[in-house]
């Protein structure tokens, strides 16, 4: 605009003073440099939009500043907001990846749109080749087909995945932002054993309570309909005696159990070992009576911290074990060791051996190996589970080995932190 | 594969929802593998039943997504790696549609060996781990199929011949079963057919596996011994 005010000016004198074709000539050259300038700035323009960047290339004069500055600003503003803007979505991802359930977001056509990396190991995915994939592509278990295609999501669907048969899931879906859906996937493998656990409980107390129960109600069936003799009576009064205190004894360990479960953790105190052994020894001796060879093994120095009764009723537990069911004529070891990493107290018998397969459950509570034999014996099912929670209580382990034939070792590992007077 | 090169979208739904369905006769194929294998180990008879009817199933999936597969070439005459993948869609169901049947051939021989008052725990556990490796082979061959992912697949024609051996070896020990103590034969013998069965399941993997590899690089590699594959 200047440009050509200023060639009028000139120009007007021009042709005013000399011809007038001089000064439409001196008018036109301004014109034609005016266009050229507005040329050279429509050119850096078009070079700009086409590759646009925040830098000092877009740079102009007159005019032309004003609308170069606009842009830049407009372009400097934009790119602060989509950083910003990146900056939130790239938190919100790390936040999903942080979840400890599984998630995954699937759109219209149950496509992948994205998932963390629990859900990757859960569902066995790849995010990074199966984004935009079909999620029944990859988890193909018909149940988990009919339930995504059958749309109702009013439950949870619990899965046993195909790929790791010991786990559990429970899937939610829930839609979200029109028809998109948002899966949550939750490993609930340890609340389906405990549920197992309890129930299986549940029963077996309730069988274990119920067969004494059924004897004595038995007996006194017998003894208010029938009259009988004395010697008959003392017999049957003595039988239901024995009912009776079997079933105490079950309540009382399962109170032992309870109270151990919700009791602080135990003392501190040193608990003399060496006396403690020669005590359980001639727990063994007695109870034995005399049936089994028993070999005291005790090169430990040291003795236990710990609840005094607790550790006592635990150890004298796995020794009673061993003279139990060690036939008559076997050999039964109680060994005591102490190293720089802790100490153990270890039974080993030379008695039947227990099957590999009942080990892991022999601490269950009421988990019988054969039930006829080892109610005969006396044992009320809870033994164990009782030995194993006040040693863990120690933070202690229970070790089991065995062989059939050939026989049993028990051990209690104890800690370091567990030994005194080393 | 390339498919947003296709003009029409509608198209590229039609073979996504064809892939989607050859995956998910995968997924009835391998639930029936693991519960006939279930089965086995822990002697339900009663999942026998259940597994001869989804079988019919995934007979009657075979013969749907063979149909797609024929619209779909009238329809839309594909070329290039489309028709690679329609092709191999429908060789893929015939193996898994086999695959299926021995499934169920599997689940028949246990019925038979329980009903016969007989253990197959006690001839060695190798099919159980058998039978874990091929469903393994299984799974590896259709997630190579839905990624579409040559290397997995070529891993699963190189892990087949390892079933292969562990089978040779499972039939060795029973036929020393049988020599020692000649009453087991019959049981040896469904057991034998078993492994075989579970050893076919393998194969059709493999078969799987390598259309595949046909799929995406166009190359038929059936029957390739000896040269690299």
């Amino acid at each position: 605009m200047i440009l050509a005010v200023i060639a009028a000016a000139i120009a007007i004198p021009v042709g005013i003073f000399s011809r007038p074709w001089h000064g439409w000539a001196v008018f036109c050259v301004g014109l034609v440099l005016q266009q050229l300038i507005h040329f050279r700035h429509f050119s850096r323009l078009d070079r700009w939009t086409r590759n646009p960047v925040v830098d000092a290339s877009l740079e102009g004069e007159g005019a032309w500043d004003d609308i170069f500055g606009r842009l830049y600003r407009h372009e400097k503003e934009l790119r602060a907001q989509i950083e910003q803007r990146d900056q939130t979505i790239s938190l919100l991802r790390a936040a999903a990846q942080a979840l400890t359930d599984g998630v995954v977001m699937l759109d219209l056509q149950n496509n992948i749109m994205f998932c963390n990396t629990t859900a990757e190991t859960q569902l066995g995915l790849k995010l990074d080749t199966d984004q935009g994939q079909s999620i029944l592509n990859l988890v193909r278990q018909p149940e988990f087909v009919v339930y995504l295609e059958a749309l109702d999501f009013s439950r949870p669907l619990t899965l046993r995945p195909e790929r790791y048969k010991d786990r559990v899931y429970a899937i939610h879906v829930i839609p979200y932002a029109g028809s998109r859906r948002l899966m949550q996937i939750k490993d609930i493998t340890q609340a389906d054993r405990l549920d197992q656990t309890r129930r299986d409980f549940v029963a077996n107390v309730s069988h274990e309570l119920r067969t004494p129960l059924t004897v004595l109600a038995g007996f006194l069936e017998t003894m208010q309909e029938i009259e009988l003799d004395d010697t008959e009576r003392r017999r049957y009064l003595a039988m239901m005696a024995d009912q009776s205190d079997r079933m105490q004894s079950i309540v009382q360990d399962l109170l032992t159990l309870s109270s151990i479960e919700s009791a602080p953790p135990p003392d501190n105190d040193a608990v003399d070992m060496a006396n403690l052994i020669d005590k359980l020894r001639r727990d063994a001796e007695a109870l034995s009576a005399g049936r089994h060879t028993i070999v005291v093994d005790a090169d430990g120095s040291g003795d236990l911290r710990g609840s005094e009764p607790e550790l006592v009723s635990a150890l004298a537990n796995l020794v009673t074990n061993a003279v139990r069911y060690t036939p008559p004529g076997g050999k039964i070891t109680l060994i005591w060791k102490t190293s720089p990493q802790g100490a153990e107290f270890a039974v080993q018998d030379t008695g039947p051996g227990i099957d590999a397969k009942h080990i892991p459950r022999l601490t269950e509570r009421f988990y019988r190996v054969d039930r006829g034999r080892s109610r005969d014996s006396g044992g009320t099912g809870l033994g164990l589970a009782i030995v194993k929670h006040s040693l863990n209580r120690h933070q202690a382990q229970l070790d089991i080995k065995s062989e059939v034939g050939v026989g049993s070792r028990f051990a209690a590992r104890f800690p370091a932190s567990r030994v005194a007077n080393q | 594969m390339n498919e947003s090169q296709h003009l029409s979208s509608q198209f590229d739904e039609e073979l996504g929802r064809l892939r989607t369905h050859v995956l998910q006769m995968g997924g009835m194929v391998e639930t029936q593998v693991s519960s006939a294998i279930d089965a086995y180990s822990s002697g339900e008879v009663a999942s026998v039943k259940s597994i001869v009817e989804a079988d019919r199933k995934i007979n009657d999936l075979e013969k749907a997504i063979d149909d797609d597969c024929a619209h779909v070439i009238a329809k839309r005459q594909p070329t290039a790696s489309d028709l690679r993948l329609v092709l191999g869609i429908s060789k893929i169901v015939t193996d898994l549609e086999r695959a299926g049947d021995e499934a169920k051939k599997i689940a028949k021989g246990v019925r038979r060996i329980y009903e016969a008052g007989h253990l197959p725990s006690q001839y060695g556990i190798g099919i159980r781990h058998l039978a874990e490796a091929a469903l393994n082979l299984v799974r590896q061959a259709l997630d190579a199929f839905a990624r579409l992912d040559t290397a997995q697949a070529q891993e699963v024609i190189r892990a087949d011949s390892d079933v292969d051996t562990e089978f040779k070896s499972i039939i060795r020990q029973l036929i020393t079963h049988m020599m020692e103590d000649p009453r087991t034969i019959t049981t040896s013998i469904e057991i034998i057919s078993i492994a075989r069965a579970i050893e076919r399941i393998g194969d059709h993997a493999k078969n799987v596996a390598e259309q595949v590899v046909f799929v995406v690089e166009g190359r038929d590699i059936r029957h390739v011994k000896g040269q690299a594959k």
